[in-house]
């Protein structure tokens, strides 16, 4: 019986592993708490996110896992900055990989078209009864979606993308 | 100090829903869904994507309130006068700015830097915002408040009888959270000055008393009267109307901001002096109203008179109404406060305490007018204009649509369908645009319905890529989000009709508010197709050239044709192939991965299907048709193909009723062969008669009608006769009846030779017997023998004759005559001698060579001369009783007969009249 339920179980495996995709993408949110030590200094601590309050800060944390014996190229990471909070600017931290720096770059159209900031778009508005179009930049809170273009992700790499949004 | 006393019979407990402001934040119990995703190229240079797990997080709730107007008791929020012994209004606004509905409970400690306190301290609910207590507007000791919703509470301070004017009393409405008590407000006090002059007093009212969306109207109107102890007088030069400055009593309402005046709508009364409406239009106060509303800045009832003219009780009234502007936000507060100017103290001005009044302040929510606009890409209205007609999916492919809209529906129906063929296994995408028509941040459930089963469809981000959770959004007002919604057709699936795929966008906040629109796919075709065809006919479109060329080919040889199938489908697929032939030939389809339509060397395995063939490649393979041996003629014709007999059909494996089916002749060749064997050779004495039996056989496909003729005796008086039916009967060669042979079969006929008497010995007669094969159809045929028969002048007659087997012991005759051998076969040939004459023969040896292309076997020999042995000998000379074990090619073996036993054989070994000597000679064929 034990050996039935073994065998089971191996083909189970066989078959998850089989239906792995080849990038493994694992992400996870962490309430930012801010809290004095006996020092009197201010540290962050992390909690892990099953819930958040408004104004609470979450960190987004991205682990991206090449599970391939082949290296993977042009490798785009996307978080979505979730509804019902906003980005907090400067939170999305540049990578460092294979002495590469990769800046993060940010959308306001739902992940169409990324650029790394300032980002502009173009609005209408009325001057004098006169329609003009402008070039107004988008604050950090409209941002929706922010991604890292890594070259390549060595077989076995594991690359950790992360940000900030607070709960609206 | 001393605690006001709070009514406890009349605790409400209510909820009031005055507007959403979304200030305090994302509501309790909002799952804030997020899901990262991630393109990659694989090791084969494949673009691929993937997608992250999904993490749920669940919004706590966050308690809060306000109580306005704020104030410390030094620097009271707000200051009334009253008359001593009667109550004094102070109006508050009670605002919940968290994110979960809560109660506040409520108190109005007295203060302790005054003169007095109150007689009594009660708090009501002034639930329709009017500044007034209304019948039925209760003593309350809590307020509930879903998030961001607001209202408004009166304190009633009654001032102790007695009192002298001017002395203060102070009262500090209060407020803890229930839900988290450490949300507090306590700094909002309120004073009352003891005053024996007029008092004026302006009580605002709006109509509706709850929330309006933008283009609703509000009624205002601000009255009041004189409360005090005696009468109120003019101001002079209270306002410049049409430019003359008049005296009297103002009371001036400013026209909020996010509305228009409603022309038409003021009107005003008073108990005392002359009542006139005023509008201040461009800075400056007229009597006549603009052309525009929403030239009125400020709407006024100015009541003229001189002196003290509004005696105590006299009343006033104004009235006016406007209307909230379009695209005014949700959660807009649109506040609404009157003043009066009046002079109580008789000194002409409005400067002094009490003297400017300043009603209850009316706070109108603007509600959340909630819409939704989802329609194709672009066109998010569905008017038509803007439609984005193309949309070029992440794996390339650019699909076209074509809208429709139906402008007659109450929500502006509308399809996009696409204009391209769509196969089953095809991934489409239809662009959809999502607009926030409503003044308020919204967010919404995106479903779609009539998904047929099997089909997977999603809704995904604009970038085609991500997967969007819903609800999606919030959406600012006007703000338009794209999305795509992206279905896999399972492969095996056709449709007849159109899918209709209706995304429905609902709003999270009120499902009413709904908006759908349309992704229509056409008929799905079969995402599985094929063409089969000769080699290199595939996929040109020309049915007519698929069929492979007819082979005719003779009895026991193959026919092979070259074929391929192509998968002209949209999806990989295995066909199986299924291949019939006329009865008795046997099919086999080789793999002809080089395409050259010719069986490799050496053979591949046999296949009975294709493999698996994706999209635009083809396999080919060769049909090799066995025809069996003695196969009889068959033909076809090349050019016809209703004859044709091979037919080789390729059905898909994915959808059986998909299959393709090519045809082509096998023919077989009519073959002539006739054998006739074998050569005979005998001695015969003269007189004397000798028999040679041989074997005629038709090797042919056809039957054969076969006749004799010879070429002749070489000696006059020879005579050869031939019999067909095993000796019964004997004719002339040429006189024998034509015997019928069928295909493979073999009869025996004898050739008699009869010698005249005084031939000489040592003569020898030739004779060359032919077999001529008439076919139907094949060639004609024909075969000889060759007879020679020598005479001789002894008695001894020599007899040999052979036959075919497969064993070396002959237990099964393959071939009686031994005229047809097979490599690995026996032949077994026997040679007798016998003596036919009248007279002993001496020294009587009989020997015979090893055949070419055979193996010798063995040897034995007997005879039938009683007393007698046989002896063997490999040279003539050396003589054995035993038989000789190897022979090698070239040699013979040699019998004697040893009649004395005396182990040599000489002149003294007779072999008597009648008796013989037997060699049997056993070989195989190499």
């Amino acid at each position: 019986m034990n050996l039935r339920r073994a065998a089971w179980a191996a083909v189970f495996f066989v078959l998850a592993v089989a239906a792995a995709p080849p990038l493994w993408l694992e992400l996870a949110s962490f309430r930012v708490l801010q809290v004095t030590n006996a020092d009197g200094e201010r540290l962050e601590v992390f909690e892990r996110a099953a819930s958040a309050a408004p104004g609470e800060t979450l960190e987004w944390r991205l682990a991206a896992t090449n599970r391939s014996d082949r290296a993977l190229e042009d490798v785009v990471l996307v978080i979505p900055v979730p509804p019902g909070t906003r980005y907090l600017a400067d939170s999305a931290e540049p990578l460092e990989l294979g002495g590469v720096v990769v800046r993060p770059e940010f959308s306001f159209d739902g992940g169409v078209r990324f650029a790394r900031p300032p980002l502009y778009k173009k609005v209408v508005v009325v001057v004098d009864g006169i329609e003009q179009e402008q070039e107004v930049e988008v604050k950090p809170e409209a941002y929706t979606h922010v991604r890292w273009v890594l070259p390549a992700l060595d077989a076995g790499q594991t690359v950790t993308v992360r940000l900030r949004t607070v709960v609206r | 100090m001393k605690l006001a006393s709070v009514g406890s019979k009349f605790v409400f407990v209510l909820f009031f829903v005055l507007g959403l402001a979304l200030a305090a934040g994302t509501p309790a119990g909002t799952e804030i869904r997020n899901q990262a995703s991630a393109k990659y190229t694989d090791s084969s240079g494949q673009p691929q994507t993937t997608t992250s797990n999904e993490v749920v997080t669940v919004v706590q709730p966050v308690y809060g309130f306000t109580l306005t107007p704020d104030g410390t008791e030094a620097a009271p929020g707000q200051i009334k006068t009253g008359l001593q012994g009667a109550p004094v209004y102070f109006n508050y606004t009670v605002t919940n700015t968290g994110n979960i509905a809560d109660t506040v409970q409520l108190t109005a400690p007295q203060g302790t830097s005054d003169s007095f306190d109150f007689t009594s301290v009660k708090i009501y609910h002034d639930a329709n915002c009017n500044g007034t207590i209304d019948p039925g507007e209760a003593e309350v000791s809590s307020v509930s408040l879903d998030a961001d919703a607001s209202t408004c509470v009166i304190v009633e301070a009654v001032i102790p009888a007695g009192e002298a004017d001017g002395n203060t009393g102070h009262a500090n409405l209060s407020g803890t959270s229930v839900g988290d008590p450490a949300q507090t407000d306590t700094a909002n006090w309120a004073r009352a000055v003891v005053t024996s002059q007029a008092v004026l007093d302006a009580a605002k009212g709006s109509s509706p008393s709850g929330a309006v969306v933008p283009g609703a109207a509000i009624d205002y109107a601000v009255q009041g009267s004189n409360k005090g102890g005696s009468a109120a007088g003019a101001v002079t030069g209270v306002a410049v109307v049409d430019g003359s400055p008049l005296d009297g009593i103002l009371v001036a309402d400013a026209v909020p901001a996010h509305t228009t005046y409603v022309l038409g709508s003021a009107g005003g009364t008073a108990g005392a002096g002359s009542a006139t409406v005023i509008y201040k239009v461009g800075g400056a106060w007229t009597t006549t109203e603009p052309a525009s509303g929403s030239d009125v800045s400020e709407v006024a009832l100015l009541i003229e008179g001189a002196g003290a003219f509004f005696p105590q009780g006299a009343q006033y009234r104004l009235g006016f109404q406007v209307t909230v502007d379009a695209g005014t936000p949700a959660g807009t507060t649109i506040e609404n406060t009157a003043t009066v100017n009046f002079d109580a103290n008789g000194d002409g001005d409005a400067g002094d305490t009490g003297e400017q009044v300043g009603s209850n302040t009316t706070r109108t929510p603007v509600a959340a007018s909630r819409a939704v606009l989802n329609g194709p890409a672009g066109d998010p209205d569905s008017d038509g204009a803007g439609f984005a007609s193309s949309y070029t999916d992440p794996g390339g492919t650019t699909w076209t649509y074509t809208e429709t809209t139906d402008t007659s529906d109450p929500r502006n129906d509308d399809a996009q369908r696409i204009n391209e063929a769509v196969h089953g296994g095809d991934v489409v995408y239809f662009k959809n645009s999502l607009t926030n028509g409503g003044n308020v941040e919204d967010s919404y459930t995106l479903d779609l319905s009539g998904v047929p089963a099997g089909w997977t469809c999603q809704v995904m981000a604009a970038d085609a890529t991500t997967p969007m959770a819903n609800p999606v959004g919030p959406l600012v007002a006007g703000a338009t989000l794209d999305y795509v919604v992206k279905c896999s057709i399972p492969a095996n699936v056709t449709t007849a009709s159109d899918t209709d795929l209706t995304a429905r966008a609902t709003s999270t906040n009120d499902p009413a508010v709904w908006n759908e629109t349309h992704d229509v796919i056409p008929p799905v075709l079969s995402g599985y197709a094929l063409d089969l065809a000769k080699d290199g006919a595939s996929t040109d479109n020309d049915p007519t050239n698929d069929n492979p060329a007819s082979q005719a080919v003779d009895p026991g040889a193959t026919a092979f044709y070259g074929f391929e199938v192509a998968n002209t489908g949209q999806n990989p697929d295995t066909y199986d192939l299924s291949v019939t032939v006329p009865a008795g030939m046997t099919a086999t389809v080789y793999p002809d991965p080089d395409c050259d339509g010719v069986l490799d060397s050496p053979a591949p395995a046999p296949v009975t299907d294709s493999g698996l063939v994706n999209p635009g490649s083809k396999a080919c393979f060769v049909l090799a048709v066995q025809v069996p041996d003695g196969a009889p003629p068959l033909t076809q014709d090349p050019n016809d193909p209703a004859d044709d007999n091979v037919t080789i059909t390729a059905t898909s494996n994915a959808n059986p009723a998909i299959s393709d089916t090519i045809t082509t002749d096998v023919a077989v060749n009519p073959v002539a062969d006739l054998r006739f064997s074998p050569d005979r050779n005998g001695t015969v004495t003269s007189p004397g008669t000798i028999v040679y039996t041989h074997t005629v056989s038709n090797l042919g496909n056809e039957a054969a009608s076969v006749t004799f003729a010879e070429s002749g005796s070489t000696h006059p008086g020879w005579t050869y006769q031939i019999s067909t039916d095993g000796g019964a009967t004997w004719t002339d060669v040429a006189s024998a009846a034509p015997i019928n042979l069928t295909p493979g079969s073999s009869q025996q006929v004898q050739v008699r030779v009869i010698v005249p008497d005084g031939e000489p010995i040592g003569a020898i007669d030739t004779n060359q017997i032919t077999a001529n094969a008439n076919y139907p159809t094949a060639t004609d045929d024909s075969a000889s023998v060759t007879d020679t028969t020598t005479v001789v002048g002894g008695d001894l007659r020599i007899e040999k004759r052979g036959e075919t087997c497969a064993d070396a012991a002959c237990a099964t005759v393959t071939s009686a005559d031994g005229s047809q051998a097979k490599p690995g076969e026996y032949i077994r040939y026997t040679v007798t001698a016998s003596n036919i004459g009248t007279a002993d023969l001496k020294k009587v040896i009989v020997s015979d060579p090893l055949p070419g292309y055979t193996d010798f076997v063995s040897v034995s020999a007997s005879t039938s001369v009683a007393g007698a042995q046989p002896l063997f000998s490999t040279d003539g000379t050396n003589w054995s009783t035993t038989a000789p074990a190897t022979l090698a090619t070239g040699q013979a073996v040699f019998v004697g007969l040893d009649s004395n036993g005396d182990g040599a054989i000489d002149e003294n070994d007779l072999l008597a009249p009648g008796e013989s000597l037997t060699l049997v000679f056993t070989v195989q064929v190499q």
